[in-house]
């Protein structure tokens, strides 16, 4: 590796998003002719990184330096002329348009002022084969595959010959074959001088392409290695290496499990399959797994929001597959859902409203709706007992904290009482000590003979709360771990990289 | 608590104030106005009367309210009223004995328009505003099929009487039309389902969220397509009253849509859903009538009028929108 200016570096970026450290003082370099990879959990900064070099975000501290100049972008389009092409997770191609529109989009080649499609034909067929597609440069986007859009929006990157490439997680939705094509290109791209930034879960991965690792945490950088110095274990520790927090409430005790409550067996859907599960009454059962693994889809096919289309399904003693929320809620089950602005509150209602929503969708439609078990009094009592801070509770509930709003929601579904308690990210976006109250809440509610299913990309919380665990891996469920489990565990049955299996 | 409360909640009472004061405040100064060129307004009997002929427009504004209320618009509801009106007067064809049939009859196209309307935006998916739309376009259709492009026949008396029979020497208020006693019952069966109903907070939970409102079990669909039935009955009921004192003419629903949401956003209506105040949008559509009275007497051509219209209908929704951003 040549020891010359590097043409990408980055001195102590540091982020802060309403009060959230979402990176401290990260630095990192790249060289032409080096892939770089990145690595870290969910939420450790990694994307918010890369949006800060591509023109998203601006940094609150710390500068980026292009062959050694400090720039400052103010818009993406900002570091694109500067040479910097990002291909995010989620693609950002124009379905509705050709190949060959997308990959020029906004570099459209002309002559006298006019589109010349010739050579945007041309130019795009010659990108389409230096990445090993033969898709055609007049097909629709949307016509194409995931894998050939993928390849797509890298021949996106190579038509503005950028010197700069960052993939983030770029094999997640290709198969096997697909992936080690664009991993032969990557490698291609290295030869020909690119410096590459190169995020990926995917251990084997690493191993073949990455020059240097380098693990953030916390929105923090934990260490930047050679690849060759670090094994798939040291990685995972890296990642993962931390202490638990001491606000977890105690375990459920096991002797006091009741009968199985809700069960599935042989179930699956577009995204899940051969789902085998069983909860059992008193207990906290724990879902963990990468963006995409299937885990929030779990809950979501559960609950028959996205429902299972085979396989069976019983609940409290009762069989059949569950097709919508409603029908959910009447067997038994309930559901926080992980975008609580988006599914969760009625913004404008108040906290009374909304404590009361799930008893009054299944109440007489003629009755006051004050009546019986809907009383102000009820309403106040629950509100009481999850601990709303409000200034009052005829108080609108968009004026809350998040914190706030989720234990109302949460409220809602304590005031019906179901068997059966779907919780998806639960504490997303809350502070500490709401996250705590909610943990007591829940240990509290399984105590009283309810099961909670509590699905989660936050690994402390899997690990603190839970008393076992399930990990999802691709659509289904891995592998399954008793309470004492480390992160390392889950993270391996999580990577699919099948050390921990025996633990199960 | 309640002394934080006094500091960043408004009491009750102010946020009901805060729903209606607009509406109320541009109908009283109105309402004054005109007052003063006639000043036969000032006494109650010729507030009744004026009453009895805002009393179709605040009847449609209440039935529009609870499709605002749920996150909709129902566009279909003037050419509704245009169709009770001819619809009426060619089934009843003049004869008496023929009109309770014929009201009947006109509550179960207005059940049926109603459905179709709610279960075209909940199973078909098509946005309320289009669907509606496509609803204005076939009833004005069927309307000028069925009488021939031109109004025929004549609604009987005791049909037109609904809308224009007035009670005499009626102890306290003197006279009382019988359309005001109408639009009370009616304003108050409105304020009861709204504002006295689960129905009624089922109604605000889809219009605010209808994702969070089906993950909390609210029969979203059901809610949607109840909504648009009392649209479309309180549109027939608005007909009925219309053909006593207006007559029977195609044109005589034309436009009421709009002014049935100009009304439910004047009075404080959040024009995407969630927040409704059936008192407001009584006053909304009181202001709203008292206005067109007022461009009438200072004698406004009809084309100006209709300008005047649309201009208060999108100053009624931008002052909305302020409002909602400084709450």
């Amino acid at each position: 590796m040549n020891t010359a200016t590097p043409v990408l570096s980055m001195r102590g970026i540091g982020k802060s998003f309403t009060g959230v450290r979402a990176l401290d003082d990260v630095s990192l370099d790249c060289q032409a002719g080096e892939v770089h990879a990145i690595c870290g959990e969910n939420g450790a900064g990694k994307s918010t990184l890369m949006k800060v070099l591509g023109g998203v975000y601006r940094p609150d501290e710390g500068e980026i330096l292009l062959g050694g100049r400090p720039v400052a972008f103010r818009h993406p389009a900002e570091a694109r002329r500067a040479g910097i092409s990002i291909i995010h997770q989620e693609l950002s191609l124009l379905p509705e348009r050709s190949v060959a529109d997308n990959i020029f989009l906004g570099l459209e080649p002309t002559r006298g002022g006019l589109l010349d499609r010739a050579a945007m034909q041309g130019g795009a067929r010659k990108l389409l084969e230096r990445v090993g597609t033969r898709v055609h440069p007049d097909a629709l986007v949307k016509s194409l595959s995931i894998a050939e859009q993928q390849l797509v929006e890298i021949a996106k990157a190579l038509a503005l010959d950028a010197q700069i490439i960052v993939m983030d997680e770029p094999t997640a939705a290709l198969d096997e074959r697909d992936a080690g094509r664009l991993l032969e290109l990557v490698a291609t791209l290295r030869r020909e001088g690119a410096a590459i930034l190169y995020i990926s879960h995917r251990m084997a991965e690493l191993k073949a392409i990455a020059d240097r690792i380098t693990v953030l945490k916390d929105g923090k950088l934990v260490a930047t290695r050679p690849a060759a110095a670090l094994t798939p274990a040291m990685i995972v520790r890296l990642m993962v290496g931390r202490d638990l927090a001491d606000f977890f409430p105690p375990p459920g005790d096991p002797t006091k499990l009741g009968p199985a409550v809700l069960s599935a067996q042989g179930a699956g859907n577009a995204v899940l399959a051969e789902i085998a599960l069983e909860l059992r009454a008193g207990e906290i059962v724990g879902v963990a797994g990468l963006e995409g693994s299937g885990k929030g889809a779990l809950g979501r096919a559960l609950f028959g929001d996205e429902p299972f289309t085979r396989g069976r399904m019983t609940i409290d003693g009762r069989d059949g597959l569950i097709a919508s929320p409603r029908t959910a809620i009447a067997a038994g089950i309930g559901f926080l859902s992980d975008d609580r602005k988006k599914e969760g509150i009625a913004p404008q209602q108040s906290l009374r409203d909304n404590v009361l929503m799930t008893l009054r969708a299944f109440a007489q439609r003629l009755l006051p709706p004050g009546s019986g078990a809907m009383a102000r009094a009820a309403a106040d009592r629950q509100l009481t007992e999850v601990d709303v801070r409000a200034a009052g509770f005829a108080q609108e509930i968009r004026e809350l904290s998040g914190g706030n709003q989720q234990k109302v929601v949460i409220g809602r579904w304590l005031a019906r009482d179901p068997k059966v308690l779907i919780f998806l990210e639960p504490t997303r976006g809350i502070d500490v000590a709401a996250k705590a109250a909610i943990y007591q809440l829940m240990r509290h509610v399984a105590e009283r003979g309810r099961a909670i299913l509590m699905i989660s990309s936050d690994l402390p919380e899997i690990i603190g709360v839970s008393d076992r665990i399930l990990v999802m891996h691709e659509g289904r469920i891995a592998g399954e771990l008793k309470r004492g489990a480390s992160e390392e565990d889950v993270m391996h049955l999580a990577l699919g990289t099948g050390q921990a299996e025996a633990a199960a | 608590m309640s002394a934080v409360a006094s500091h960043t909640v408004p009491s009750a009472a102010l946020r009901f104030a805060r729903g209606i004061n607009v509406g109320l405040a541009v109908f009283l100064a109105l309402y004054g106005t005109i007052a003063v060129l006639q000043p036969g307004y000032f006494e109650v009997e010729g507030f009744l009367n004026f009453l009895r002929r805002a009393a179709p427009l605040i009847i449609l504004a209440c039935g529009q309210l609870f499709v605002i209320a749920g996150g909709g618009f129902d566009l279909s509801m003037g050419s509704l009223v245009t169709l009770t009106v001819l619809g009426g007067s060619m089934l009843a064809g003049g004869n008496p004995e023929n009109t309770w049939w014929t009201i009947g009859v006109l509550y179960l196209i207005g059940l049926g328009v109603g459905l179709v309307n709610g279960l075209v935006v909940t199973l078909l998916k098509v946005p309320s505003i289009i669907a509606t739309l496509g609803m204005l376009l076939s009833l004005n259709g069927a309307a000028l099929m069925w009488s021939g492009g031109a109004p025929r026949g004549y609604l009987p008396e005791n049909f037109r009487a609904l809308g224009r029979l007035v009670y005499r020497d009626v102890p306290v208020t003197g006279i009382m039309p019988l359309s005001v006693l109408i639009l009370i019952g009616f304003v108050g069966i409105a304020a009861w389902l709204l504002h006295a109903t689960v129905f009624g907070r089922q109604v605000l939970a889809v219009g605010d969220n209808p994702r969070a409102a089906e993950l909390a079990g609210v029969p979203v669909g059901a809610t949607r397509v109840l909504v648009f039935v009392i649209s479309a009955l309180s549109a027939v009921t608005a007909g009925i009253l219309l053909g006593g004192f207006a007559g029977v003419s195609t044109a005589v629903g034309q436009g009421l849509e709009l002014q049935a949401i100009a009304a439910c956003v004047i009075g404080g209506a959040q024009l995407l859903g969630g927040r409704a105040s059936v008192t407001g949008a009584v006053a909304g559509a009181l202001s709203l009538f008292a206005l067109f009275t007022l461009l009438n007497l200072m004698g406004l051509p009809q084309p100006l009028r209709e300008t005047v219209q649309g201009l208060i209908l999108i100053a009624a929704v931008a002052s909305s929108a302020w409002r909602m951003r400084r709450a």
